[in-house]
């Protein structure tokens, strides 16, 4: 999980390391999976999120399709 | 909830001594909530098996990926774990990080709304399914 300057900058990244390019993520989405997951770590009930509420997580913040699904089995 | 509060409050892992002390238990019981944090996915420790590698979003060793938060300095495992830590400590702070690919610094102001605009963008090589296969390769 990696930050990269543009876009290109992925494609270029992905290229040189094999690897197939994946959605991109902008940082105001990035901003919204870290909130979801993590403002409450430092309380006493804090939880990770369950398969089902991840799904809407990412769905909430536009990210939908196989690679955002936390049981999917081809991507 | 003691690792966390230690993470927190120092910006470095506890020791196993320091997690008993912090949760007035004997030191004998820490392996066991170590195993339990684990299977919840919100532990992972060294080869060593004492050691805590990562208390997402905290990581228990050096990386590129700091989060300024509170006075302080605090490692992240990812890229999305440095801005969970800004999330964590209150959701003010700053960022520090880089372009995996031409090295160029990041370096973030983050307010309660979030980060400022910008054209850098995040990437997960792995799918959501296969994060825990190998969470410290994702």
């Amino acid at each position: 999980m990696l930050f990269f300057r543009s876009e290109e900058r992925v494609r270029q990244w992905c290229a040189g390391a094999g690897v197939p390019v994946r959605p991109l993520v902008r940082l105001d989405q990035l901003w919204g999976l870290a909130v979801a997951w993590y403002a409450t770590r430092l309380r006493p009930d804090s939880r990770r999120p369950q398969p089902e509420e991840m799904r809407r997580i990412f769905a909430g913040l536009g990210l939908e399709g196989p690679f955002w699904d936390p049981r999917a089995d081809s991507f | 909830m003691a690792v966390y509060r230690h993470f927190a409050e120092t910006a470095r892992r506890p020791s196993p001594e320091e997690v008993a002390a912090r949760a007035a238990v004997p030191a004998a019981e820490v392996p066991a909530a170590y195993a339990r944090l684990r299977a919840q996915r919100v532990l992972v420790l060294e080869d060593d098996g004492v050691s805590i590698r990562m208390a997402p979003p905290f990581s228990g060793v050096p990386t590129q990926h700091v989060a300024v938060a509170a006075g302080k300095r605090y490692f992240a495992n990812c890229a999305w774990d440095v801005f969970g830590i800004i999330a964590a400590m209150g959701g003010t702070g700053a960022v520090e990080s880089r372009c995996e690919q031409t090295l160029e610094p990041l370096r973030l102001p983050i307010e309660p709304g979030g980060p400022p605009a910008s054209d850098w963008r995040f990437h997960c090589a792995v799918p959501a399914a296969h994060w825990w296969d190998d969470i410290v390769l994702t």
